[in-house]
């Protein structure tokens, strides 16, 4: 009896998998059922080639998460995505800029302002030199300032880009730039794209997952994590280092684990008489996503529980058991990765340093959130090296936007404390990991890291840099949508080969 | 062997009239060969493999395939590639035939195939007749298929089943799969759908238990009409189009902070529930605000297009998220209401359809006058007076028609009404000691000035504004044409107390246009950082009519009290009166500030023409969007309700019926319905909705077999009726009726149910998820909060959207996740509760307790193996709870019960219920 009903239930499953992957995959030939020869079907969509530029992701809608290949073999199978909400200065953490210095509390040049745009800079501002001390670091020499310590040590695992730029200098329409690939709403996020893509290898946790710090969630919301026109499956799905991991994972008051498991069984027999009498196939994915809430709020609590980390792990992360903090997120993001979720993404918010208060300036605020993210981040990378997964796991490092090598004069006005302002222009960011090479600096800005004068790439690089890492040509990962294929970097984006 | 056949006289002549009967055969199925139809064959074949090279956007070697005529242009080659009637002459056959992969077509790709090169060879000898788009051609009447059989004489199989128009259509295209309908489903299951379908809850106890106890061939029939016309209606097709008109309590992007639009939303209801034709619900929509004398429920429609985010961000540029929504409003017109994928147009021509870049900004002209200018206070706004001020307006309207003119009589209602025609101070520039304070509104600093451009003063001697005086002392002076030009005011400015002010002030305007030059001046400042004057908006008129008047000085109190009184408004659409109009320019490329050509209004050609007598704006756009001439607006439409109806529209793309699109499954059933919807039903929803609902089609039963899972898996042919998960709305308000916790509260401000802590947690907001108080804990999903970053976590789960842009359609997935919401979300625990109470009432019997919770929610007696699951579920928590009591005491908290861990016990089970998947889904 029981061997049979496993039975029609794994034909039910593989037989509504074969014809909706089978159904999909017509849709997005933007064919008929009537008009596919057998040969297109068991070759490729557009035999021999793509002109068209679409090149589907056969996934199964009943299990939509199922692992799945990229285009060629990737070097990178996850990524931890760590992004600063707020913008942290460049200037004062990577680029360093010794004649800036030099010119600190000079009249900015017109010509430096003529045609741009700032959020809060009027008039002509004043140069501000940097406000931290730079070293040059390991073999490769890179230049990581002082406010830094831990990290420093490590400049020889990543690559930094220093030339990189965006077109947008407002933090909800950059950071969903940065993460979706448009300044609008509506597009799917990084996350949603690689979990589409690439499906997850752990089925009792969400394959993107997303954590937060720093009291806010980033400026454009759950935006930047949303699926845009992608299956709503593969939006991220949010934890929480305190509290509940995952919402509604908790047993209710009054009901134990034993009920639960009880009451999920009563559920999905009653729903196995149903499918005898429907034979509806839908109904043995509810019972298959019954068993695997099931196995979530089993194993993601455990997963999500750093208390249980050796003493030694914990110091090294620095962790605040019970608190939201962003040590506790990268101690998370590793466990997550150990566990297979394919995405796991840390936003960290607090880096608007405009010089309006102490803790939103570029020497207090920031050296504050440095002391913050320096030791965990640093960890992060070394934990992940320790357990041999950093050669498989991408770590990116970055944000939307950088800060003004001017100070930032507010309406017109001195500001009580040293700030910059948004620079869309030219930022830093550093990847590690995943076959990304090790101890370059690529990239280059003027002598006072107003603008790219080598190595500038864009955010739609960095994109198709991640994907590369993946295994996705960036350019044919598409999902078809009002009529035409879609794809996360648009119609732009290179790979960045000197950093792979 | 032959030759003995032909010898048997008997063979031949059984042979002659067997090829006679399959020459008859043959005709009547139509073997004969048929021209190639483009559509169909050549398009997509020039879709899929030529038109990314030579389309809309490329045109590689100087040739296209977009239409006809660019095809047979000569290109760079200086021939045509296509000669019609002779592909031996044309050079498109012999590229896509070639032998060297240099020359050969399409470029570095695999060659046609056998068969496609077969079908354009053919299509060019009969001479490369061109076809438009199915979706692009006005719908015409259709012959609804005949249910008699061959030759007519006898009746098909099923004919007794196909008695209406749907079901004729649906009959033929089953029949051509080998399917057969399924027979009808029992009351029970109709009345759970009819009612989840229409009213989008399980109907109210009095339509159910008269429906059930009707035994008369009208019983469903009545039942359809008792639901059509219970209030609920409405707010259950409200649900649906605010998906589309991307409605939302807040403003979007980073602080994402409220915005009072709900009124909107009430209107939806009201709009549904009257029945308000469809028409006439787009006209209101688009452009209510246009119609003569509009009314207030008029202008409400229009906050459809005020449902566009704004950007409040510091540093943002109004200008260009003013742009964003006026494009906003142009892509949710095409996706939503008439189903076409045009946003690729605001870059470069259609890639697949014809058209072309420039119509795209033709559109946007219509939309491109409205006031809104993404001002912090969201301009304009329609003002909700109170019952006594709107008797005052009114009298004050008809006092001034009477002593001066209708006109001013009109123009100081609008003005009252919508504080319009204004110009907000977010639109100077050329700052000098002044700027955009947080870009929002101007602030002038000792000896500051800014400009405004090209206003249009016209002799006006009055100036009403809204002002905010910083400082004590200081002048403000307006002088046209530069600093030092006539001066138009000069101003004392009040003192500072009492925050913002709406002022008249007496001017002396030049005639016609002028940039105006604002100036402050106070000696008094010291400090050059200090404010002396902020400015919200300003309004040039004339004096307040009727001087000489006996009841002069009345009105004018009256208008002064209506101008200071802050009623409660909602964001809606006002046009920009002739003097304020702006020039609209394709945008190069799609970027904002690179303008190339100005145009005028315009629809793109492949979709008709606006009526020459229709007014050239707004309002004419709206009459050509909401004309049964337009091929897209009922076919969209039509299909949108069929989609909520039965779970997949006939064309399953709801967001695109080009020929990008999903093939229609039903390609004359739509065009017939669409028909009907506009010719013979007057555009009533309600009516349509009837027709669909009362077919046999839909009365069919859901169960299914491998032999029709096999022939039809996505049940396109409908021999079953589809089983469907119910929509995120249906799932939370199917849980309060079933628990009996539903708030019948109808209309009002957004609510906030149970949500966990630390979900909102915006930037620079100080909004909080405050939970509401009484009955608004349980109101109808449509009435929840919905804030754009952060929307209903578990309406989330089950596929609702965040509506920061329209959804034509969303896409049901089933996820671990959605069973954790009604497992374990407080909100469906307590549903669980309230519901074993309400099981509690049928007896002391546990089996009779469990029946009466499970016919609660399916209407069904409890089949008897699945009841004793649910007992044994119920006998298994029973002990647990006997032993437990502080684990009881926990689930049942604050409520007194009699035997708590027989009432824990069933909660568990009523837990259970809520999470079946025949609750859970439709059948």
């Amino acid at each position: 009896m029981e061997k049979s009903k496993i039975n029609i239930y794994q034909e039910a499953i593989l037989s509504k998998a074969e014809l909706s992957t089978r159904r999909l995959f017509l849709k997005q030939c933007g064919m008929g059922l009537g008009a596919v020869a057998l040969s297109q079907l068991l070759g490729s969509c557009v035999p021999g080639g793509n002109t068209t530029g679409i090149n589907p992701v056969q996934y199964d809608p009943n299990n939509p998460m199922l692992p799945r290949p990229p285009h060629f073999p990737g070097k990178a199978k996850s990524v931890i995505y760590l992004h600063m909400a707020g913008a942290p200065s460049q200037l004062e953490m990577f680029d360093f800029k010794p004649d800036l210095a030099k010119l600190d509390g000079q009249l900015c040049p017109e010509s430096l302002l003529a045609g741009k745009r700032f959020a809060f800079i009027r008039g002509v501002p004043k140069m501000l030199g940097p406000q931290a001390k730079f070293q040059q670091r390991g073999q490769s020499g890179a230049w990581v300032s002082d406010i830094l310590p831990h990290f420093a040590e490590l400049a020889d695992e990543v690559s930094f880009l220093k030339a990189v730029h965006t077109d947008q200098f407002n933090h909800a329409p950059a950071q969903l730039m940065m993460q979706t690939g448009s300044a609008r709403l509506g597009r799917p996020s990084l996350g949603s794209w690689v979990t589409y893509g690439l499906g997850s290898e752990n089925n009792n946790l969400p394959g993107f997952v997303v954590l937060t710090s720093g009291g806010q969630n980033p400026d454009a919301g759950k935006a930047v994590w949303g699926s845009g026109f992608l299956p709503s499956v593969y939006q991220g799905v949010q934890c929480r280092s305190a509290g509940e991991p995952v919402l509604y994972l908790q047993d209710p008051h009054g009901i134990d684990r034993d009920l639960r498991k009880a009451s999920i069984d009563a559920i999905n027999e009653v729903n196995r008489k149903t499918y005898e009498e429907f034979q509806d196939p839908e109904i043995m994915s509810r019972i298959a996503q019954y068993e695997m809430a099931y196995r979530m709020q089993v194993s993601a609590p455990e997963v999500m529980n750093i208390n249980d980390e050796p003493e030694y792990i914990k110091e090294m992360y620095g962790v605040k058991p019970g608190k939201e903090s962003f040590a506790n997120n990268a101690l998370l993001a590793r466990k997550l990765i150990e566990k297979g979720v394919r995405f796991v993404q840390l936003y960290d918010w607090g880096w608007d340093t405009h010089g309006t208060s102490a803790d939103g300036s570029v020497d207090i605020g920031l050296a504050n959130k440095c002391r913050e993210i320096d030791k965990s981040m640093s960890a992060l990378i070394l934990d992940l090296k320790q357990r041999g997964l950093l050669d498989e796991t991408l770590v990116v490092w970055g944000s939307e936007f950088g800060r003004t090598p001017m100070q930032e004069n507010r309406n017109g006005l001195e500001l009580p404390f040293k700030g910059r302002d948004h620079h869309a222009d030219a930022f830093t960011i550093w990847m590690c990991g995943g076959g990304i090479k090790k101890g370059v600096s690529f990239g280059e800005t003027d002598e006072i890291g107003f603008s790219p004068i080598s190595g500038k790439v864009s955010v739609f690089d960095v994109q198709a840099t991640i994907l590369n890492q993946l295994g996705f040509e960036h350019e044919k990962f598409t999902f078809p949508f009002q009529g035409r294929p879609f794809r996360l970097t648009d119609v732009e984006g290179e790979v960045i080969r000197a950093i792979v | 062997m032959k030759s003995s056949i032909l010898q048997n006289s008997r063979y031949f002549l059984f042979s002659i009239s067997l090829l006679l009967l399959l020459l008859l055969l043959a005709n009547w199925v139509g073997l004969n060969q048929e021209p190639v139809h483009f559509n169909t064959q050549v398009k997509p074949i020039f879709n899929k493999r030529c038109i990314s090279c030579h389309g809309g956007v490329k045109k590689n070697g100087g040739f296209s395939m977009m239409n006809r005529a660019e095809m047979l242009r000569p290109n760079e080659s200086g021939k045509p590639a296509i000669v019609p009637g002779k592909p031996s002459e044309s050079e498109l056959m012999r590229r896509i035939t070639h032998h060297d992969p240099e020359e050969r077509m399409p470029f570095e790709a695999a060659p046609l195939s056998t068969a496609e090169i077969a079908t354009l060879r053919q299509w060019i000898k009969e001479g490369a007749v061109w076809g438009t788009h199915w979706a692009y051609v006005p719908v015409q009447p259709v012959q609804v298929p005949s249910t008699k059989g061959f030759l007519g004489l006898f009746p098909q199989k099923n004919s007794d089943w196909a008695k209406s128009d749907i079901d004729k259509f649906i009959l033929a295209e089953m029949q051509k799969q080998g399917l057969n309908p399924s027979p009808k489903a029992d009351k029970a299951t109709l009345l759970r759908r009819a009612s989840l379908d229409l009213i989008g809850m399980p109907a109210p106890e009095s339509i159910a238990k008269a429906y059930l106890q009707d035994n008369s061939p009208t019983a469903y029939e009545k039942l359809v009409d008792a639901l059509l016309a219970s209030p609920q209606f409405g707010e259950r097709w409200a649900s649906m189009w605010m998906d589309v008109a991307r409605y939302a309590d807040t403003k979007g992007y980073e602080r994402d902070p409220g915005r009072q639009i709900w009124h909107y939303r009430d209107w939806l209801i009201r709009a549904l529930n009257r029945d308000m034709p469809y028409n006439q619900f787009l006209v209101d929509q688009i452009a209510g605000d246009l119609l003569p004398n509009p009314s207030d429920e008029q202008y409400l429609a229009t906050a459809f297009h005020r449902n566009t985010t704004t950007n409040d961000e510091g540093g943002t540029d109004n200008e260009e998220f003013r742009v964003a929504a006026v494009v906003d409003r142009v892509n949710t017109t095409f996706e939503g209401l008439l189903g076409t994928t045009f946003a690729c147009t605001q870059c470069h021509g259609h890639p697949y359809e014809d058209i072309k870049h420039e119509e795209y900004y033709r559109v946007m002209a219509y939309f491109n006058n409205a006031r809104d200018e993404d001002t912090y206070e969201e301009y304009p706004l329609l003002r909700h007076y109170p019952t006594a001020d709107s008797v005052k307006l009114d009298s004050l309207c008809k006092w001034v028609a009477q002593v001066s003119t209708p006109q001013r009589s009109l123009e100081l209602y609008t003005f009252l009404k919508t504080l319009q025609p204004s110009i907000y101070s977010i639109a100077g520039d050329q700052f000098v000691n002044s700027e955009l304070y947080d870009t929002k509104t101007l602030v002038m600093r000792k000896d500051g000035v800014a400009r405004f451009k090209q206003v249009g003063t016209y002799s006006a001697t009055k100036l009403i504004c809204r002002i905010r005086p910083h400082t004590e002392g200081g002048r403000w002076e307006i002088h046209a044409d530069s600093v030092n030009g006539p001066l138009v005011l000069d101003f004392q400015v009040p003192s500072p107390e009492g925050g913002w002010r709406i002022v008249e002030l007496d001017i002396k305007a030049p005639s016609g246009k002028h940039d105006l030059y604002w100036v402050y001046r106070n000696p008094g400042i010291k400090e050059i950082t200090q404010g002396g004057i902020g400015f919200d908006w300003f309004h040039f008129t004339q004096p307040f009519p009727g001087k000489d008047d006996s009841d002069y000085a009345k009105y004018n109190a009256d208008f002064w009290h209506l101008l200071n009184s802050k009623p409660p408004s909602t964001p809606v659409m006002v046009e920009s009166p002739w003097f304020m109009q702006r020039k609209t320019h394709v945008f190069e490329r799609g970027n904002w500030l690179v303008k190339g050509k100005e145009v005028e209004p315009g629809v793109p050609k492949i979709l008709g023409t606006v009526d020459s007598k229709a007014p050239n704006n707004r309002l004419g756009f709206a009459r050509w969007l909401s004309s049964a001439e337009n091929p897209l607006t009922a076919r969209t439409f039509i299909n949108r309700l069929w989609e909520q109806i039965f779970g997949m529209g006939l064309v399953e793309t709801l967001e695109d019926m080009g020929s990008q699109g999903s093939t229609p499954s039903h390609p004359e059933l739509l065009d017939h319905l669409a028909w009907q919807f506009t010719h013979q039903q007057k555009w009533s929803i309600k009516t349509a909705l009837k027709n669909i609902v009362s077919s046999n089609t839909y009365q069919q039963r859901a169960e299914t077999s491998p032999q029709m899972q096999e022939k039809d898996p996505y049940n396109r042919y409908y021999a079953r009726y589809p089983r469907v998960r119910l929509s995120a709305e249906q799932v939370r308000d199917q849980a309060m009726v079933l628990s009996g916790l539903l708030s019948p509260k109808m209309y009002g401000p957004g609510v906030m149910p149970y949500q966990p802590e630390g979900i909102w947690a915006s930037p620079y907001g100080n909004e909080k998820w405050v939970q509401s108080q009484g009955e608004d804990r349980y109101r109808r999903a449509v009435y929840t909060y919905h804030k754009r970053t952060s929307a209903y976590p578990s309406m989330l789960t089950f596929d609702g959207t965040s509506r920061n842009v329209c959804t034509a359609r969303r896409i049901r997935t089933n996820t671990p996740l959605q069973a954790l919401v009604t497992l374990n979300d407080p909100v469906y625990v307590e549903a669980a509760q309230a519901l074993a109470k309400r099981m509690r009432y049928a007896g002391t019997e546990v089996d009779h307790q469990i029946a009466r919770g499970y016919y609660l929610a399916l209407k069904h007696k409890i089949d008897a193996k699945k009841g004793a699951i649910l007992v044994k579920l119920y006998q298994k928590a029973l002990a647990k709870y006997q032993a437990d009591p502080k684990l009881t005491q926990e689930l049942l908290g604050e409520q007194k019960v009699k035997d708590p861990a027989a009432h824990a016990a069933l909660t568990i089970v009523a837990n259970a219920i809520l999470n079946l998947d025949e609750v859970i889904t439709k059948s």
